[in-house]
């Protein structure tokens, strides 16, 4: 995993609203679940504005409609997002409170994958769908029946939306024509609702189902269309089949129109294609910057039931947006000091949640920021800090205070992310804490090498940073930083010359209170085998 | 006692329902039958590598987190729904809620009562936080009233045997059926050796034994070095009733085996299997990588029985149709999520009938029942991996809200 690149910086603008409504949902994407979205939003009291080219005009009552119309730029923060688009008649910028990616997928035909051009008797199954649905004329077969055959993930993976897709054609396929249909695949995808029985019914119905191991089959263009050459898995007997009809399947693409927002959310930079990262942290269609939501093609959503599912969930991330700027229990906002500043922009770059803005100098939305300290420990020029958790003395303090209470073993200062390590090492049980004096800091990213030295020098025999697994950081990458920042602590340490076998980094989940206990303890004979000499 | 929304079941499902409905403004009451909240998922272990491996384990521990916080979440351990009516839109519940046994304030998990226990899981550690408790169906005391051994050991008293169960009123607008799945009982496909021949465990056993550090390769000769998994046992499987995929076996077998090389480098794991599902993003690549670690079999074995060596044995159909029989360590039976058998009688009570695979509600995940005021969440409605449940309670939760407001504003009944 990577952090975003020097050149990725999109510059957010617009400074922190000063009133916020969340009244107003821009939902980009005019097909079935951005119209669906709208009828709910503004069923759920909210203002739709609702952007892309849609066939239905029948949109629910207060809904605004935008048709080509192309989102450029989202500027701003939730509640006052200030978004332009552009038209073929010029460009206008509208306010709105929350901004929903709803756009389908780019179904892209995988032709080039399989060696083979579209052709009359060779098409996609997005064609194919618009054919049957609209009662269009089907390519006359060349005997008694209608030979189709579907590939079905034979190159490049399916998923079981593409396989409900599939079923549904067949049945289609089956009620216009005498059709014998075939599917060439590698995986049946069955693992949603219903579909392993209509994987079984569309069996019994007479559709074969070649499945196929190592060696796929070979296309071989004929005068009017293509044989397919294959050796049969089960039989192991070498064939030919001459479909009337190829149907080819699609890759589900996330739309080129991401892209502003992709631009909006400087994380992204690591998880595009897609808005939302893979992580399980970001839970239903949320993503990294409050007030961005991603649906379906915008976060790799494809099941057959996933749109009513996203749908769903996107009408309660829009009715449970946390506007507290000071949520109890966490560090103030980051305070940049204008003295110090010298506009880098590395803070704006770095920011997971894309809560800083820029206007004369860096300025931090205090809603959209999850307080995950990253910024305050990778400015060059030390100039942002976050203010303790209200009642809490201030890191150092923390730092000297546990190691004067500490007595012996216990002269490990452990940094503990409060979403994993903090949490494993409340459920390891009493025994392992006299080894070591807790520090709980919201992002192992936040630590910083000044923070280690200081425990050291406050006399520590040795420090822990614990923080969440690479791909499980609920600020992205603060888990690749302070692996980095680690790497760098262990020179420095040389160079003070402190054994760094006093230091250790570990990533660990909060359900594995093993792993913690395990890492203290090496971390205890690693100090015990260095010589007594050593300061 | 009155709240907005009951909740059956503690687990992910029932917990991130409560999470989400405080978050919109909604009280709510966990019931949960166990002695201890989180279900299944508190069983599993993490099954990262050097990366996250996205198994939706530790979500768990976020929403406990969550909830434990939250003043708008309420909890009853060790309860259960005896009777429901519906008046005027309005639930009344009679709940059942036995008394702690070990009280967890008292009791300092020296685990000498589950030395002298004489019934094996009688006593039992919670896999999350070692606090034990007592699972009275098993226990002699509620049997017979002869033993009570656990009682008189433990030297702080924190173990109280006498007491029957209480029953509550509650009273409730909304129903959110939230009570989980049991794994299927490999005893239902004999040939597979499950109790029979040594060394045949479930996956839901293997990803425990982890997760309590309590998998033991063994050394030198007896060192556990081969482990085959054996896919859709009590999945995708008609002639037993279970014509369905489970949706999370794929994935939570090529996790264990890919965390087994993880963590002891001679491990070479197998796995069996019909088709490969999808459960990670760029899945193309994310197969490849798990071949180059698992050996990939397409075939489910027909038999296991005790090898000459008395490790288990397959008989499976090879390549070229020939009969294969192959001896591993351990054979671990990828089991699939079935109904539990507690949903027939919750949907009694509360007027849900049974969709066609025998979960609760209805078909394509849908979190309405059809019953009005009822709602159904994570897989008590149909197999889910940790992250759909998760999705799935997100939704429940929305409905159910909208429900509430339609009823504070008259459109309901």
């Amino acid at each position: 995993m990577k952090v975003p690149p020097l050149e990725s910086i999109f510059l957010n603008r617009a400074p922190r609203p000063e009133v916020r409504d969340l009244h107003r949902v821009l939902v980009i994407g005019g097909d079935g679940t951005g119209r669906n979205l709208a009828a709910r939003l503004t069923r759920e009291g909210f203002e739709v504005l609702l952007v892309g080219d849609t066939d239905d005009l029948q949109l629910p009552p207060g809904a605004g409609l935008l048709r080509e119309a192309t989102v450029r730029e989202v500027q701003g923060f939730v509640g006052g997002f200030d978004v332009t688009f552009s038209f073929s008649s010029g460009s206008a910028t509208e306010r709105v409170g929350l901004v929903v990616a709803a756009q389908p997928a780019q179904n892209v035909p995988k032709y080039t994958d399989y060696g083979i051009h579209p052709a009359e008797r060779v098409i996609s199954l997005s064609e194919l769908e618009a054919v049957l649905r609209s009662g269009g004329a089907l390519i006359k077969p060349r005997g008694e029946r209608l030979h189709v055959v579907f590939l079905c993930g034979l190159a490049g993976e399916s998923d079981p939306g593409l396989f409900a897709r599939v079923f549904d054609a067949i049945d289609n396929l089956c009620k216009t024509a005498v059709a014998q249909p075939y599917v060439f695949t590698r995986h049946v995808k069955v693992a949603a609702s219903g579909l392993e029985r209509r994987y079984r019914e569309v069996r019994e119905g007479g559709t074969l189902f070649f499945k196929f191991d190592a060696a796929g089959p070979v296309f071989a263009p004929t005068p009017d269309g293509l044989t397919i050459i294959f050796t049969d898995p089960l039989l192991g007997l070498e064939m030919e089949l001459v479909p009337d009809l190829l149907v080819v399947d699609e890759y589900h693409q996330p739309p080129s129109s991401l892209k502003p927002l992709l631009d909006a959310i400087p994380s992204a930079a690591v998880t595009a294609p897609f808005l939302q990262p893979e992580s399980t942290r970001f839970s239903g269609v949320r993503t990294p910057k409050v007030g961005i939501l991603a649906l379906g093609a915008a976060r790799d959503n494809f099941g057959p039931d996933s749109a009513e599912s996203d749908i769903a969930a996107a009408v309660v991330a829009a009715s449970t947006l946390n506007l507290d700027e000071n949520p109890p229990g966490l560090p103030g906002p980051p305070v940049i000091d204008p003295a110090k500043c010298t506009i880098c922009l590395t803070c704006v770059r770095l920011c997971p949640h894309g809560a800083i803005s820029f206007q004369k100098r860096a300025d931090v939305d205090a809603v959209s920021c999850m307080r995950c300290g990253i910024c305050a420990v990778e400015c060059p020029m030390q100039a942002i800090t976050l203010a303790p958790v209200a009642g809490e003395p201030d890191i150092m303090s923390k730092i000297a205070a546990g190691l004067a209470q500490a007595r012996g073993a216990g002269k490990i200062t452990a940094f503990l992310c409060t979403r994993s390590a903090a949490r494993a090492m409340e459920s390891a049980g009493a025994r392992i804490r006299e080894s070591f004096s807790p520090i709980v800091v919201p992002c192992a990213g936040t630590v910083d090498p000044l923070h280690i030295l200081t425990a050291f020098r406050e006399g520590a025999s040795g420090v822990l940073v614990a923080g969440c697994h690479t791909g499980n950081c609920a600020s992205i990458y603060g888990t690749v930083l302070a692996a980095g920042r680690a790497e760098q602590t262990r020179l420095m340490l040389e160079d003070a010359g402190v054994d760094p076998g006093r230091f250790m980094f570990t990533t660990l989940a909060s359900n594995t209170p093993g792993d913690f206990i395990r890492a203290v303890l090496k971390l205890e004979r690693n100090i015990q085998g260095i010589a007594p000499s050593e300061s | 006692m009155k709240t907005d929304a009951v909740i059956i079941g503690g687990g992910v499902a029932g917990l991130w329902c409560a999470g989400e409905l405080a978050r919109l403004g909604f009280q709510s009451l966990i019931v949960e039958k166990r002695p201890y909240a989180g279900g299944h998922v508190g069983r599993y272990c993490c099954k990262a590598t050097d990366q996250c491996q996205r198994c939706g384990a530790c979500l768990l521990e976020d929403v406990l987190a969550e909830v434990e916080k939250s003043d708008r979440i309420n909890c009853l351990l060790r309860a259960n729904v005896l009777t429901a009516a519906r008046t005027d839109g309005l639930f009344s519940l009679t709940l059942s809620q036995l008394p702690t046994r070990i009280h967890p304030d008292t009791c300092n998990r020296c685990g000498k009562c589950l030395d002298v226990c004489p019934v094996p899981g009688a006593l039992e550690r919670s896999p999350s936080d070692n606090t034990i408790f007592l699972n009275e169906e098993s226990c002699l005391f509620y049997k017979d009233g002869t033993c009570q051994a656990c009682a008189e050991t433990c030297r702080e008293n924190a173990v109280t045997l006498e007491g029957s169960a209480g029953e509550l009123q509650v009273n409730a607008r909304v129903v959110v059926l939230a009570s989980g799945f049991k794994a299927f009982d490999p005893l239902e496909k004999p040939r597979f050796g499950y109790g029979r021949v040594p060394g045949v465990i479930t996956g839901l056993e293997l990803d425990t034994m982890l997760r309590t550090d309590n998998f033991d390769v063994g050394q030198g000769e007896t060192e556990i070095r081969s482990v085959g998994f054996i896919q859709c046992v009590g999945s995708r499987d008609p002639k037993i009733g279970r014509n369905y995929c489970s949706r999370v076996c794929c994935g939570y077998a090529l996790r264990l085996a890919r965390l087994l090389r993880h963590r002891f480098p001679g491990m070479e794991p197998s796995m069996f299997y019909m088709d490969i599902q999808t459960f990670d993003r760029d899945f193309e690549r994310r197969l490849a990588e798990a071949s180059r670690e698992v050996r990939l079999i397409r075939a489910i074995p027909a038999e296991i029985r005790v090898g000459s060596d008395n490790r288990p044995e397959l008989i499976y159909q090879g390549p070229n149709e020939q009969r294969v029989f192959e001896s591993f360590d351990v054979v671990v039976l990828s089991v699939g999520i079935s109904p539990d058998p507690s949903l027939a009688s919750l949907g009694e009570v509360f007027g849900v009938g049974a969709n066609q695979d025998s979960f609760l509600g209805r078909e394509h995940d849908d979190v309405c029942t059809g019953s009005s005021g009822v709602f159904v969440a994570g897989t008590a409605q149909g197999p889910k991996s940790i992250e759909e449940t998760v999705s799935h309670a997100i939704r429940t939760a929305g409905e159910a809200a909208s429900y509430l407001k339609r009823i504070d504003r008259g459109e309901e009944s």
